[in-house]
């Protein structure tokens, strides 16, 4: 007999006759926050956690933003995801800043000072931002870099954890994307004598640009 | 208000303790009850059962149930007893007729301190001490009967009272029943812990088991410390 | 203290008792934990709800296993990965290996996992000179020191920050520094080189969804995310039991695990893969690898199937009074404190781990922290029971085992004192017995457990007459 059905026969010999307690309703949590009210929460927890939190008026402003933050930054090389609106950057870089794109060889990711990228939501009560690898190729820019400047529509900032696990499942059921990923804060840990070290081995830093009105260009 | 208990002395209470029995009963009385003693009763079973035996566990449980099962209400001075009777529907969990019997005795059967302050709606007992006194939350009585705020409430009303805070006071004192035998190292590197939240401004560690407080007592002794162990059936038969 | 095993619990202990420096650590751990722990779950106004709903859909998930794996499987299949089923852990290992080799790995990362510390996975990919380097900054510190982990979520919590930094010093040549920061950095820098290089990747599952076949691995510092998304193969070894039914459900078990174990709302990273990537922005390959050992055996026991609910957060160690004194190497065992204690017998037998059921005061602090709700003083009573009475049968027909403590003299005692205990003549017998005993000299010298007592302890006596004897009757 295979492994497989040696396991699964185990199991069901096991368990015939169990009786099953029933399955509570999926009880998905969410909050009738204002927009205000989400920025406030959001920037918040993320400011709790040593993440930088600021609002721009539009994806040009953001674009601009990064220009001046990899500057500030004195970054020379940047990852950016292949968010087509992330082209924009191009034009506030600063000079001497070689920019990534999302299919540049994995050597030269690893070399990256900061990652741009953008994220498909935001949890407003834990400070989360969820990334889907089928919107945007942003898996290696938001993790290998030491900074990692983040781009969210306001629009697209949620209230609760249930919420946006709602938003995660698609109609038929499947997540709406192979890697979904939250990020809440940077990178972290406490190994160490229960110290906290901040920027272990994802990004130290970690700076969302909400962008109040994304319909711009 | 006058409610018939039937007290369970406890064996470490009948053979270690009497004073801290009679201190039970008489409080109890003194909040109107009229209390019996039933000389065939001995031990809840507990130590057996908890050291894996429970063949001979249930021998002396099913005593027990014979015992009580006619009382209107069991009170023990002790949390620890008193759960392990809540425990003897689990016990007898495979044989219907015990199971059935273990459960209307598990459903009277009170602690001292619970049973005054949630069954009667007392919390003085008319109780003087002069003595500043820490409170120890015995584990059984704490997390199986949800003991905590009635003997802080009846420690208040006692005059000349002061109920100092312990850090540790929920913190585990290692008896352990045989666990403290078994291990008489880890079981006192446990009670070192509790008592290391003990400062100057404690006179008394009092609990509302005997089993904790021989543990306690037994290393307060030990290292010639001035802090009493009282069971609070003592305190609050002071007068 | 890595070779310690659970039969010699009681020597354990007291070696870990003796090291002064081990247990100011894990006082401090355990105390800061504990702190964290309570303010988190404060802020949370439904907790008891929330426990008692993620209990009930462990419950009802365990009760119907077999149904859910299968569901699981196929949706991860579906997605493109392929799973593979092991029996124990010399299946498991094989199963990697075979997996390593056939690609031609050479380069292995692994992030911390308990199902993989319990098939000893690295030491059979070091059979052939394939062993990962662990990539959790503490899980990495014990590979350095060669050294066992002493806690789920904290691996070196047993280490002060002086013995890592003596220990970066022999093994990696740096600068001596006592600085978590620096000692931190020295490990990112390091393992960066290590996660560029990666040909295959090794990590546990925390959730596996049914009705998605999506795999959840959580974690705080980024390197389960480099070592599911950099290697070219991902392998997640994931226990039968981590299997719950609806994405949607992941949502009650994240706003519990973080707050049980590190008193965090939410650790900082969850990654949820459902198949390879076809972005091509990760592994080509995932590999999911069923874990039964011992687990099927635990689903068919009604009382017990609760052990499988653990979602490993931690919190019934830093609460458990046994644990804070002696930390986790003493149990002797993956799993250490009052899980290690129910889950290592069933899962390695009672006749190597029966000792650890009795490690234990039965204070019941582990089941008020238990997210899940797992009754473990109860659990702890029933294994106690079985190490003196023997396993149930198997099967119906087949034998009960034998008892594993088989101690003649301490069962002849227990039945002694039914015997005596179950009538109140036989009773007064033996206290006026024992009454006469105690005045001899020497008398607590004679009797063992007295002994052990008054190691550290003054012994009471028995009161010159008993209640029973003093007792007037009732005051009308």
């Amino acid at each position: 007999m295979n492994a497989r059905d040696a396991i699964l026969g185990a199991v069901r010999d096991g368990l015939r006759g169990a009786s099953a307690p029933p399955l509570p309703e999926p009880n998905a949590t969410s909050a009738p926050l204002s927009i205000e009210e989400r920025i406030a929460r959001f920037t918040a927890v993320q400011q709790k956690l040593g993440g930088v939190v600021e609002v721009v008026a539009d994806r040009r402003a953001a674009c601009a933003r990064i220009g001046l933050l990899l500057a500030r930054q004195g970054a020379a090389v940047a990852a950016l995801s292949d968010a087509p609106w992330l082209a924009g950057v191009a034009d506030y870089a600063p000079v001497g800043c070689e920019l990534l794109a999302a299919d540049a060889a994995r050597e030269r990711l690893l070399q990256a000072d900061v990652g741009v990228t953008g994220a498909q939501w935001g949890v407003a009560e834990t400070g989360t931002l969820v990334l889907a690898s089928a919107a945007e190729r942003h898996r290696l820019a938001s993790l290998l870099p030491a900074l990692h400047l983040v781009v969210l529509p306001v629009r697209s900032l949620l209230g609760t954890l249930g919420e946006a696990f709602a938003a995660m499942q698609g109609a038929a059921g499947a997540p709406v994307a192979r890697t979904l990923t939250f990020v809440t804060g940077p990178s972290r840990t406490a190994d160490i004598e229960l110290t906290l070290v901040v920027g272990v081995h994802g990004p130290k830093a970690l700076h969302v640009l909400l962008v109040a009105d994304d319909d711009a260009k | 208000m006058s409610r018939k208990v039937a007290l369970f002395a406890t064996c470490l209470g009948d053979q270690l303790w009497p004073e801290v029995v009679q201190a039970t009963a008489d409080v109890l009385q003194r909040a109107g009850c009229v209390v019996t003693f039933d000389p065939a009763q001995t031990c809840c079973a507990q130590p057996a059962f908890n050291s894996g035996y429970q063949q001979e566990a249930k021998a002396v449980a099913r005593r027990f149930v014979e015992i009580f099962e006619r009382a209107d209400a069991i009170v023990a001075p002790s949390g620890s007893c008193t759960a392990m009777v809540h425990r003897y529907p689990h016990l007898f969990r495979d044989e219907p007729a015990w199971r059935a019997r273990a459960e209307a005795v598990a459903h009277k059967a009170f602690e001292f301190s619970s049973f005054l302050v949630r069954e009667l709606g007392v919390t003085d007992v008319g109780a003087t001490l002069r003595a500043r006194v820490a409170w120890h939350d015995a584990c059984h009585g704490l997390r199986e009967l949800g003991v905590h705020d009635e003997p802080r409430a009846l420690l208040a009303a006692v005059r000349g009272l002061e109920l100092v805070d312990l850090r540790t006071g929920e913190a585990c004192c290692g008896f352990g029943g045989t666990f403290a035998v078994k291990f008489p190292e880890l079981s006192t590197a446990m009670l070192d812990h509790k008592l290391s939240a003990l400062d100057e401004r404690v006179d008394v560690l009092s609990a509302i088991d005997s089993s904790c407080l021989m543990q306690i007592r037994g290393r307060l002794q030990r290292r010639g410390s001035r802090v009493r162990a009282l069971h609070l059936a003592e305190i609050l038969a002071s007068t | 203290m890595n070779s310690m095993r659970p039969e010699t619990f009681a020597a354990n202990a007291r070696e870990a008792l003796a090291d002064a420096t081990l247990t100011g650590a894990l006082r401090r751990a355990t105390d800061t934990f504990a702190d964290r722990r309570a303010a988190a779950i404060g802020a949370v106004p439904d907790w008891q709800e929330l426990r008692t709903r993620a209990a009930a859909i462990k419950a009802h998930t365990l009760a119907r296993l077999d149904h859910y794996l299968e569901q699981f499987v196929a949706n991860a299949e579906k997605a493109g990965a392929v799973v593979h089923w092991a029996r124990d852990a010399n299946e498991a290992c094989a199963i990697v290996r075979d997996l390593a080799a056939a690609r031609g790995s050479k380069r292995l990362v692994k992030s911390k996992s308990m199902a993989t510390e319990e098939i000893h996975l690295n030491a059979a990919l070091a059979q052939d000179g394939r062993e990962p380097v662990e990539t959790d900054l503490g899980e990495w510190i014990i590979q350095l020191a060669g050294e066992t982990p002493s806690h789920i979520i904290v691996p070196a919590i047993h280490k002060t920050k002086e013995q890592i930094g003596e220990l970066f010093v022999d093994k990696l040549g740096i600068p001596p520094s006592s600085d978590p920061q620096v000692l931190a950095a020295e490990a990112r820098t390091r393992l960066r080189a290590h996660f560029a290089a990666a040909d295959l990747g090794i990590s546990g599952v925390n959730f596996g969804v049914a009705e998605t076949g999506t795999i959840l691995v959580l974690e705080n510092e980024g390197n389960a995310r480099m070592t599911t998304t950099l290697p070219a193969v991902h392998v997640a070894v994931m226990g039968i039991e981590k299997v719950i039914p609806r994405f949607a459900d992941l949502e009650t078990f994240l706003r519990l695990l973080p707050r049980s174990g590190t008193g965090q709302h939410l650790t900082t990273y969850q990654s949820m893969l459902t198949g390879p990537d076809p972005t091509g922005q990760g592994p080509r390959e995932l590999h999911v690898v069923l874990l039964d050992n011992g687990r099927s055996r635990i689903v068919a026991d009604e009382l017990m199937r609760q052990t499988l609910a653990c979602i490993r957060c931690g919190a019934c160690l830093n609460a458990c009074p046994v644990y804070q004194s002696i930390g986790g190497h003493a149990y002797g065992s993956v799993y250490p404190g009052p899980i290690g204690a129910i889950l290592t017998p069933q899962l390695q037998g009672m006749h190597s781990a029966g000792t650890l059921p009795f490690a234990s005061s039965l204070c019941g602090a582990c089941k008020d922290v238990c997210p899940v709700k797992i009754d473990i003083p109860t659990l702890l009573l029933e294994l106690r029971r079985r190490a003196v009475e023997g396993e149930p049968a198997a099967a119906p027909g087949a034998p009960a085992s034998l008892p594993t403590r088989r101690k003649p003299l301490e069962a002849l005692g227990w039945r002694l004192w039914s015997w005596v205990t179950r009538s109140p003549a036989r009773f007064r017998a033996a206290s006026a017995l024992t009454r006469l005993g105690q005045k001899l000299p020497f008398a607590k010298q004679l009797f063992g457990p007295l002994r052990a007592w008054q190691s550290t302890r003054n012994a009471p006596e028995l009161a010159k007459r008993s209640f029973r004897s003093q007792w007037r009757g009732p005051v009308r």
